[in-house]
This record gives C-alpha cells, structure tokens and sequence, in this order.
C-alpha cells in the first residue's frame, strides 16, 4: 500500500487528515484545561473539513468550518472564557475511568466488527464525483423542501427557548440581589 | 301421597320458620304456630295410616313413588324415591304419630317462651328429616334424612344458645355423628362400587342372590354400623347423648328417646340383607351392644339429675336393640323400637311435667313427696316406670323378654354370656328405674320451701299426652309387630336344644323385675340414711361410676388435645403462617427487593447513565449478530 | 483495507471517542465538546455513505446535524450557565441531586 499511497497525493492527505483527526479527539480526552480542549477540538474539525474536501463535498466542508468552528466552537470557547476566569482548575477524571476506557475498546471492537463485514464493495470510487451547490441546492430546496421548513421552524424555537432562558436567568439573577 | 308425608312437616317448617320468628317480623302468634305445628304433623300421621291400608289392600308389595330425579352420572341415576312396606309403616308410625303427640305437649311446655315459633319451626324440620330418612328408597336419601336430623338436633339442643354450656354441648353432638358418618359413607362407597346403586332393596337383593358379591359384606356392615353407633350412642360414640340433655326436654323425648337415636336401629334392620351374611360383623354389634347396655346401666345407678338417669338409659336400652340386631332378630330389635319410643317418651314428658312443676328443679336430691300434688304425672310415670322395668303384662317386658330369649338361644350369635350380661342390665334397669321414681315421687319432701309452694299439676295439653303415652305403655306390648314384620324380616332359628329355657327364662325376667324393685324400696323407701351409708362403703366405686367412668376426660385428653396441638403448631403455625403468609410476604418482598434493587441504579451521576447507554449499545450490536 | 472501510473506522472511532469523553470527563463543559465530537463522527459517516451511493440525502441530512447541532449548544450553554450559578462549580460530581 505504501507505493500505492506515494504515488497517490490524495489517498495521502485524506491518511494524514484522518490520523490527524484521531490524534486531536483523542487529546481532547487527555488535555486537563478546557480551553485546550477546545483548541483540540478546533483542530479536529477542520481536519474533518479537509477530508470532506477532499472527497469532493466542497460545500459541506464550507459548511463544517463555517458553522462549526466559526459558530458553535466560537460560542464554546467564549462560555469558558467566561466560566474559567472564576473556576478553579478541577479534577480532570471521574469515577468511572476504567470502566469507560474498557468500554471505549469493546464498543470500538464491536462496532467494527459488526460495520466492516457487509460493507458493500465501492461501486463508485470514492472522490470521483463532484457535489456541486447547485445541484444540492436544487435538491434541498425541491425534493427536501419539507425539511428544510421544519429547520426553520426548529430554529425559530431555539430562539425563543434562548429568550426564555434569558428571562429566567433574569428573574433569578433579580431575586438574588434582592435577597 | 307419600311425598306429601314427607313434605307437610317441611311447609310447617318453612310458615312457621318465617312468619313465627324474628326473620318475618313476629307476623303471627302462637295460636297459628300451634295450629300449623302440630296440624300438620297429625296430617303427616293419618296420610301414613292411609298409606298402611293401600299396602294391605295391595298384599304388602312396597309403594314405590319416585319424587325427583337428582342426577345422572355416566350409568347411575340418582334420585329422590320415597319406599313404603311393613318396617316403613311401623317407624313412620311411630315418628308421625309419637311426633305429633309431643309436638302438641311442647305447646304446654313452651308456652312461656319467647323462642315459641323458633322451637316448632324447627321440630317440624327434625319430622321432614326423619321421614325422608324412613321413607326413602336409597341409602342417599336416608343418608339426606341422617344429617338433617344431626343438624335439627344441633339446633334443638342447643337452641337456649344464650347459655355457653348448651351450644357447647350442641357442637358436641354434631361432632361426634360426624366421626360416625365417616364410616357410614365409606360403607356408602363400597356399595355404589360394588352394585352401581344405593337403594337398599335391591342392595339386600343382591346380597342374597346366588352369586357372592364383590364387596365383603361384613366390611360394609361394620362401616354402617360406624354410623349407626354415632347416631345411636353406643360406645364408644355415646358422649353426646347425655350431654343432649341441656336441650328442653320434649326435644330430649322426641329426638333422643324416641325417634332420631332408634335411627340406627333402623339402618341396620333395613340393611338386614347385608348382615344376614356378616356374621362377624353381627358378632361386633351384638358385643358393642351388650357391653353399652351394661355400661350405660352402671353410670345411671349413680345419677343426680332427673335427666341424665333417663339418657343413660335410653342409651341401655339402645344397647340392648343393638343386641337383638346383632343375634339376627331384627324384628324384635324394631319391636323394642316401638315399646321404647312409648314408655322412654313417657317418662321424659313426665320428668318435663315434674321440672316445670317444681320451676326448673332437676336435681332429685331436692325432689320427693310429690306422688300426691301431681298425681297425673305420678301416676303416669309410674306406669311408664313398670314398662321399662319390665312388669308383665306391660310393654316393656314382651320386647325386653323377647330379647333375652333371642340374646340366649338364636343360632346367628346367641350365647348365655349375652344373655347373663342383658339380664344383670335388665336388673340394673329395674333397680335405677325405681330408684327415681321413689327419689322423685315418695318418701318426706326435701325440696326449698319456695320450690315447694310453687308445685302445681301441669295444664291438660300436657297431661293429656302423658295419659296418652302411659296408656300406650300399658297396652302396647299386645301389637304383634315381630309378627308383623315376620313376612319382611325372619326372625332367626333357635337351637332346638335350648327350647326347654324358654319358660324358666321366663319366670327369671320376671323375678328380675321385681327383685329390681325390692332392691329399690329397701334402699331408698324411708329415706336417704340407706343409700348414703352404702355409698360410704364404696366411695372409690361411687365416683368412678358417677363421673362415668371417666370417658370424656379420656378422650380430651388423647383425641381433643393432640388434635389442639396440631392444629395449633401444624395448621396455624406452620402452614398458615409460615407457609402461606410467608409465601405472600415472600412475594411482596420479592417485588420490595428488586424494586429497591433495581433503584440503585438511579445514582443521580451522569456519567453512569452514559456509560449505560454505551453499555446498551454494545448489548443490542451483540444480539444483532446473533438474529438478524 | 480500502478508502471506504478507512473513513467508517474514522467515524466510528471519533464516535466511541466521544462517547467515552462524555463518560471519563468531569468538566461540564468538556463533556459538551465531547458531545460535539460524537456529532462530527457521525457526520463523516454519512458524508462517506453519500458519496458511496450518489444520492443527494446523505448531503441533506448531514446539513440537518449542522443545524440541530447549532441549535443545541445554543440552548445547553445557557442551561450549563445557569446550574452553575447556583453550583458555584462546573465540576458534574455536584450535581446529582436526582438520584434514587
């Protein structure tokens, strides 16, 4: 594999990407501050958008680093910069440490076991086919047009589970000054 | 017509049950009570009269009258059929007829208590049960009549129930039948298995039919007669009889004199097919039978209780049916049936007259001298005392002579040892007979001043029948009912050798009687110094006979106690509580334990409950590999 | 081993990563992150089975977990920020106040 690996660029990165990601989620565990965590985490996903790349779903690893990283990771890393500041560093590890790392090998074991057997041959090598947007916005928009109404309406719920929240918080914070 | 016998006594039961008693609301008095009462029963008497004129007219071929079909199990049909022929007639006559006469006596009797309508409700269901127990046709029916006539005595003894003493002794009678029923329905199983139904004619005719049957008929014999000692208080089942006597005393002379105890008399002379072919068994009855009278004979010389002298000879005398059955005399055993319900009615209605007369005074130590206040009643128990002393030419003495001669010359079991022991009984009997009467009648007066002013003559409806009774006695030994019954029960052969004993025997039953009442007079005639220096002399003798024998302690102490025991440690202890309150407990536990158990997992730490969920993961992937 | 069965074991092992993350960690919000990690593998496995199969829904339903996925940590943050006003501490082994 390995003269097919050096004459093949691509099959390289996507090896060097997918190790790569194992090797920072796997940090993730290890790593006692959070904020590291987070880094690591970071680094995962834009490994993971890279191998989406690479496999030729450009719009979705536009998406991946986008959303993820430039939305979801960012509000991560501003709540523990926030919750940081008055905390303590704490234990890193709980109780259930052994019993989690033999877990993690028999799941690992099984769910390998049970994925890789009937796995189908590729019928169509992967990175050959390119998802353009248009194609997949035709797609969305027309055949899966009903889900994408219940996204916005899943949405449109966060916001005001977020206002509710908000207003809790409020009221709490208020009840609290006034003793 | 014969259903309708049986059924009068059961619709007085049902009016007066409801109408008369707190049930219905004391709708009506007395004077209905009376009328339905002791109406239908004579109705019932001269229904069975009729009934005796249709069976001579048609030459004694038993009426036959199907009532009811009950069931039908596989080949076996099981119904209510009433039977009439000559043994029929002449109990139904008795039950009817001596019935009728002391229902209308507790008319006198009961008339100040508030149980009125109660105690003629249920004596008319003790007639209904004891006529389906003469009249029916299978041995299901006649069992039917025996229970019901358990349960009414039950009732009836216990029926002032305020008092402890006599529900206690009403239990005790119920119970002791049942020891007896036991053995009666097993008989009951080996005949239906053997011959596929219970009517006891065609049992009989079985049984003397050329080929043996299946079933040993002396096995079956003693199973019945089980039941029939129950019933008619022999040994060793007679200890509910004395104890009876809590009840009123017409139920004492109805039930336990005249008709409910001669009921096993009757089972055994009916089922006399059976027993023409059991000798052993014959042998067993008679023995029980003679060793009772005796028994029974000794306890009643010593008796304080004007009552009890009277059950315990009922219970003699009893034996001495017994006896006559047991030697093959069937129809003489019946015929003492007969002269016995006469005088033994007689003379409980006359201790009823002399208890109500002296306010509830029973205890004849506080008797005497009443010979000339109340001489209805005098006389008429005097009579009644002759009889079953056996005076010629009185009632008595043909019945308990014919015995004797059968106890001593039948070729089916008849020796001199029985009758030497029936004799010396028939000695007691004359001797403790007697002994009441002078207690209670004759010599100086020893009752409580204000006992003594209350004495009065009993009203006419219960002097009339006492009159009736004591006529009866007087003349009822001329009614040839062995004869009678001769077509239907054979009186058994005697030993051609022993026939030159019949007139000393004779002569010897008389000068018993009379030596018996000697005996008596010298004792008791002037006074009680007589009878208490001999009772000094044999103190030992005295209180082992007047705690009779000590049998009721006996068997408290080696069935009542044990049977405590194991109720208490096996029943109560072990397997209702430990067995079946543990296993219900053990199962509430079962469901308390895994219910806290599997609360535990709830440990309120997130962690656990995602590696639960990894650990369902892993379990539902492994089971995938398995089925799908 | 090819490049389909390569990417799945990716997936899987970013998946079981993350699951145990959520089980050994003790910080509040690393358990999240961790939560997020299972969400990232599982995305891959579709993207892979998508391209496998040449259909469109695999690209639709990953673009679905984006958005769920946004809209969860928008709302669990404020849920953290608020039990740890009253906790004092982002450490879980305090808050189990539901056990049985």
């Amino acid at each position: 594999m390995i003269e097919s690996l050096l004459q093949n660029v691509d099959t390289l990165l996507l090896l060097l990407c997918a190790a790569g990601a194992l090797g920072s989620a796997a940090l993730m565990l290890v790593l006692q501050q959070p904020m590291r965590v987070a880094m690591a985490l970071i680094t995962t996903m834009v490994l993971l958008g890279a191998i989406y790349g690479l496999l030729g779903v450009h719009f979705v690893a536009a998406f991946q680093v986008l959303i993820y990283v430039g939305a979801v990771m960012v509000f991560m890393v501003y709540v523990i910069m926030l919750l940081e500041v008055r905390e303590s560093i704490g234990a890193r590890y709980s109780r259930l440490l052994v019993p989690g790392g033999i877990g993690f090998l028999v799941l690992l074991g099984v769910i390998l076991i049970s994925v890789w057997r009937p796995l189908p041959s590729a019928t169509v090598e992967i990175g050959t086919t390119a998802y353009g947007i248009a194609a997949f916005s035709v797609s969305f928009l027309g055949e899966y047009w009903l889900l994408f109404e219940l996204t916005s309406v899943l949405l449109v719920a966060a916001v005001v589970a977020a206002l509710a929240v908000i207003r809790v918080g409020r009221v709490a914070d208020e009840r609290r000054r006034r003793g | 017509m014969l259903t309708a016998i049986v059924l009068l006594p059961l619709l007085g039961f049902v009016l007066n049950g409801v109408l008369a008693t707190r049930l219905g609301g004391n709708l009506v008095g007395k004077r209905f009570v009376t009328v339905v009462g002791c109406g239908l029963p004579l109705i019932a008497f001269a229904l069975v009269v009729a009934s005796l004129v249709e069976l001579r007219a048609g030459a004694y071929a038993p009426l036959v009258e199907v009532a009811y079909r009950w069931a039908q199990i596989g080949t076996s049909p099981f119904e209510v059929a009433f039977y009439f022929d000559r043994l029929t007639a002449v109990m139904a006559l008795v039950v009817t007829g001596v019935g009728s006469v002391i229902h209308v006596y507790s008319v006198g009797y009961m008339k100040d208590d508030e149980g009125f309508g109660r105690f003629f409700a249920y004596l008319n269901l003790f007639l209904f049960f004891m006529l389906l127990l003469v009249l029916g046709r299978s041995l299901l029916v006649l069992f039917v009549g025996w229970e019901g006539v358990g349960l009414c005595s039950y009732l009836l003894i216990g029926f002032w129930f305020g008092d402890l003493a006599n529900a206690r002794a009403g239990k005790k009678a119920f119970v002791t039948n049942r020891v007896g029923d036991a053995g009666f329905l097993l008989g009951m199983f080996l005949l239906h298995q053997a011959f596929g139904t219970l009517d006891m004619d065609r049992i009989n005719a079985a049984f003397g039919a050329a080929t043996l049957p299946a079933v040993s008929a002396s096995l079956v014999g003693l199973l019945l007669f089980a039941g029939a000692s129950a019933k008619s208080a022999q040994i060793p089942l007679h200890v509910w009889l004395p104890d009876a006597m809590a009840g009123p005393t017409p139920v004492s002379a109805l039930i336990h004199a005249a008709t409910m105890v001669t009921a096993g008399v009757y089972l055994v002379a009916r089922m006399s097919g059976i027993y023409l072919h059991a000798p052993e068994a014959s042998a067993v009855i008679a023995v029980i039978g003679v060793a009772t009278a005796f028994f029974a004979a000794t306890v009643a010389v010593v008796q304080t209780d004007i009552k009890k002298v009277l059950a315990y000879s009922t219970i003699s005398q009893l034996g001495l049916m017994f006896l006559a059955l047991g030697v093959g005399a069937y129809a003489v055993a019946i015929f003492h049936v007969v002269t016995h319900a006469f005088f033994k009615a007689c003379l409980f209605l006359g201790a009823g007259s002399v208890i109500h007369a002296l306010g509830g005074e029973q205890d004849v130590r506080r008797m005497g001298g009443l010979a000339r206040r109340i001489p209805v009643t005098f006389w008429t128990f005097t009579i009644a005392t002759a009889a079953i002393a056996g005076i010629p030419p009185l009632a008595g003495f043909f019945s308990k002579d014919e015995i004797l001669w059968f106890a001593f010359a039948s070729t089916r079991g008849g020796s001199p040892v029985l009758w030497a022991v029936a004799a010396v009984t028939a000695l007691l009997t004359a001797f403790y007979m007697f002994r009441l009467l002078w207690l209670t009648f004759l010599g100086a007066s020893r009752m409580t001043p204000e006992v003594e002013h209350h004495v009065h003559e009993s009203p006419l409806s219960m002097t009339g029948v006492l009159m009736l009774l004591a006529l009866l006695s007087a003349v009822g030994g001329f009614i040839a009912v062995p004869q009678f019954l001769e077509a239907q029960l054979p009186l058994p052969a005697l030993h051609e050798e022993l026939h030159r004993f019949e007139t000393p025997l004779l002569v010897v039953s008389v000068a018993i009687a009379l030596v018996g009442l000697a005996a008596a007079a010298f004792l008791y005639g002037s006074g009680p110094a007589r009878s208490d220096a001999l009772r000094q002399r044999f103190p030992g003798l005295h209180r082992w006979l007047a705690s009779k024998y000590f049998i009721d302690e006996l068997y408290e102490r080696a069935v009542g106690r044990p049977l405590v025991w194991v109720s208490d440690r096996v029943f109560l202890r072990f397997g209702d509580r430990a067995v079946l309150d543990g296993t219900l407990n053990g199962a509430a536990a079962i469901g308390r334990g895994s219910g806290w158990l599997l609360g535990r997992v709830q440990t309120g730490s997130l962690h656990v409950y995602v590696w639960l969920v990894l650990v369902g993961i892993v379990g539902s992937l492994l089971w995938s590999w398995r089925h799908v | 081993m090819d490049r389909t069965q390569l990417l799945i074991g990716v997936a899987v092992a970013l998946f079981s990563l993350g699951l145990v993350g959520v089980i050994v960690r003790r910080n509040v919000l690393v358990m999240l992150m961790c939560m997020e990690l299972m969400l990232n593998g599982v995305n891959l496995s579709l993207v892979t089975f998508a391209q496998q199969t040449g259909t469109t829904v695999g690209a639709v339903l990953v673009f679905l977990v984006f958005v769920v996925a946004t809209v969860e940590i928008a709302l669990a943050i404020p849920i953290v920020l608020l039990l740890v006003r009253d906790k004092r501490t982002l450490d879980l082994g305090a808050y189990n106040d539901l056990k049985g």
